[in-house]
């Protein structure tokens, strides 16, 4: 069995992908989308001078640098605490949710990502509800928070 | 997308910018004549007349269909390049605006400008450090949201964000906020300007002033009254315009300044020493030249006396250049990104825009004649 985990900072969706590896013995890679949209999402502004809008890009680059950098460590300390062997893969696109979905095209069994999932511009586009729609593997959906108690 | 070079980069332009140029000619050819022979309510033309239906706002619905019905909500790769070309389009455009006026008329109408710009932005960036202090916000984002309420929308957002270090996340609600209230008085104003029979120079003072991004001013005036000529709502709102563009190293510099005062040192910017020529020098838009540089042209009388030839031809392809890029802007407008604003960024961006708005309204109204300056 192959599982995937999309990562964003949730450490509750990290926790039940290793747990899940844990249980069954499976594989499990841990992916992270750079965002890459930024530039097509202030499109729509012209005023500003080609200086002021790298600077703003290389701002957002070197925040999803950092988050990558914070996830990937995070989710390899997980693992290796649970004694489960993770692959961490980084990817770049424009939208979150393809890679995610291109990636999980190859031969994965499990896809668990968090819901909702904060990465990037994910905070104006919805990636759980793409990749419902477009899933090539089953997928689970981990809470930011626990479950509220009935 | 792979980033193509030479003749490739040129090829890959191409498909997108057939898209667009074929829009506008059909609009203009097609569509637009047939609206204003239409009969609706009764009335010939109701549908230009009164909704404004211009070739212009029809730009925009147009990209804005295409993006959000036909793309599926993103730009395809085969028409990215294309659309790219939309700031090229409008900075030329603004540039070429220059030469509806004279150096003597810039004079006359800037200082009133100057004046209600000065009053509104800094107007509008107290009470969004105010309100936003009330509610709990971020200081970084309250910089941000200051910036882009108070001078140019979502420019502002873009030259604040990094020095104040907002969390790329917020800044992303504050854009959508930001672009969706544009869109809203985008669309509302021209009929509004209507309804209460505002002159040309009232119309462009007061979108100009109250209407949250820069780049939907032009968008508004033009839908008002789609004429570029000396006189008309897009050539007093362009001043208003310039203004609030020069102004941004400024307001970004006071922000900033403010912002990372109570901060933690590593929490603002990357520690350097911020000055404001290095913040002008970073900040300034470039092209803003070009515009003065026309305006120079015309004062000089080397573009011709009104009426002639060349401005004529020139006003011509203006019109062509910002059909083309607005067709291009709609396409940037994605609903399903603009539907997900909200925290507080939505709220200090609907209060405070609201505010701005309808006390500019007022203001204009009741202070500013209208007969214009030229």
């Amino acid at each position: 069995m192959k599982i995937l985990l999309a990562l964003d900072d949730s450490a509750r969706a990290m926790d039940e992908a290793v747990r899940l590896a844990s249980e069954r013995g499976a594989g499990l890679t841990a992916l992270f989308v750079l965002d890459t949209g930024w530039s097509v999402y202030i499109g729509s502004d012209f005023l500003l001078g080609s200086t002021a809008r790298s600077k703003f890009l290389e701002y957002t680059r070197d925040a999803e640098f950092a988050q990558e950098h914070a996830a990937l460590e995070l989710v390899r300390q997980r693992a290796q605490a649970a004694g489960v062997a993770c692959e961490v893969k980084t990817v770049t696109g424009g939208h979150i949710a393809d890679e995610i979905i291109k990636e999980a095209a190859q031969g994965y069994d499990l896809l668990v990502m968090s819901r909702p999932f904060r990465r990037g511009l994910e905070v104006v586009r919805d990636a759980p509800a793409a990749i419902l729609k477009a899933a090539p593997c089953d997928v689970l959906f981990v809470r930011d928070q626990p479950a509220p108690q009935a | 997308m792979e980033e193509k070079k030479g003749l490739a980069h040129i090829l890959a332009i191409v498909p997108g910018l057939a898209v667009m140029v074929g829009t506008l000619y059909l609009l203009r050819t097609f569509v637009e004549p047939w609206m204003k022979d239409a009969v609706v309510f009764g009335q010939k033309g109701w549908l230009v007349q009164v909704l404004s239906l211009n070739y212009i706002l029809l730009s925009i619905i147009a990209g804005i269909i295409y993006r959000n019905v036909f793309f599926g909500g993103k730009i395809p790769d085969w028409a990215e390049a294309g659309f790219r070309t939309t700031r090229l389009f409008i900075k030329s455009g603004v540039i070429m605006l220059g030469s509806l006026y004279t150096l003597q008329k810039l004079a006359k109408v800037g200082s009133i400008a100057i004046l209600l710009i000065s009053t509104f932005v800094f107007g509008t960036v107290f009470f969004v450090i105010w309100y936003g202090k009330r509610i709990g916000m971020e200081r970084s984002m309250i910089g941000v949201m200051g910036a882009s309420c108070g001078v140019c929308g979502v420019s502002a957002a873009v030259a604040t964000s990094p020095g104040v270090n907002a969390k790329p996340s917020e800044v992303a609600l504050a854009i959508a906020t930001i672009l969706g209230f544009g869109i809203m008085t985008m669309f509302v104003s021209p009929f509004i300007g209507k309804a209460l029979s505002m002159s040309d120079y009232q119309f462009g003072a007061w979108v100009g002033t109250g209407i949250l991004n820069s780049g939907q001013v032009l968008a508004t005036c033009l839908a008002f009254n789609p004429t570029f000529a000396p006189g008309t709502a897009v050539a007093y709102g362009e001043i208003w315009n310039v203004v609030r563009v020069i102004s941004i190293p400024f307001v970004v510099f006071i922000i900033t300044t403010w912002a990372c005062k109570a901060e933690a040192a590593e929490s603002c910017a990357t520690g350097e020493k911020m000055s404001l020529t290095k913040v002008f020098k970073d900040r300034f838009p470039i092209f803003v030249l070009g515009f003065f540089g026309m305006t120079a042209l015309s004062s000089l009388g080397w573009l011709g006396a009104e009426g002639s030839n060349t401005l004529h031809l020139m006003r011509d392809v203006m019109s062509w250049i910002f059909g083309i890029g607005l067709v291009g802007q709609g396409a940037y407008i994605d609903f399903r990104e603009l539907k997900r604003a909200g925290g507080k960024p939505l709220r200090v961006g609907l209060v405070a825009g609201t505010l701005k708005y309808v006390v500019a309204l007022i203001v204009i109204m009741l202070f500013v004649s209208k007969d214009a300056s030229f």
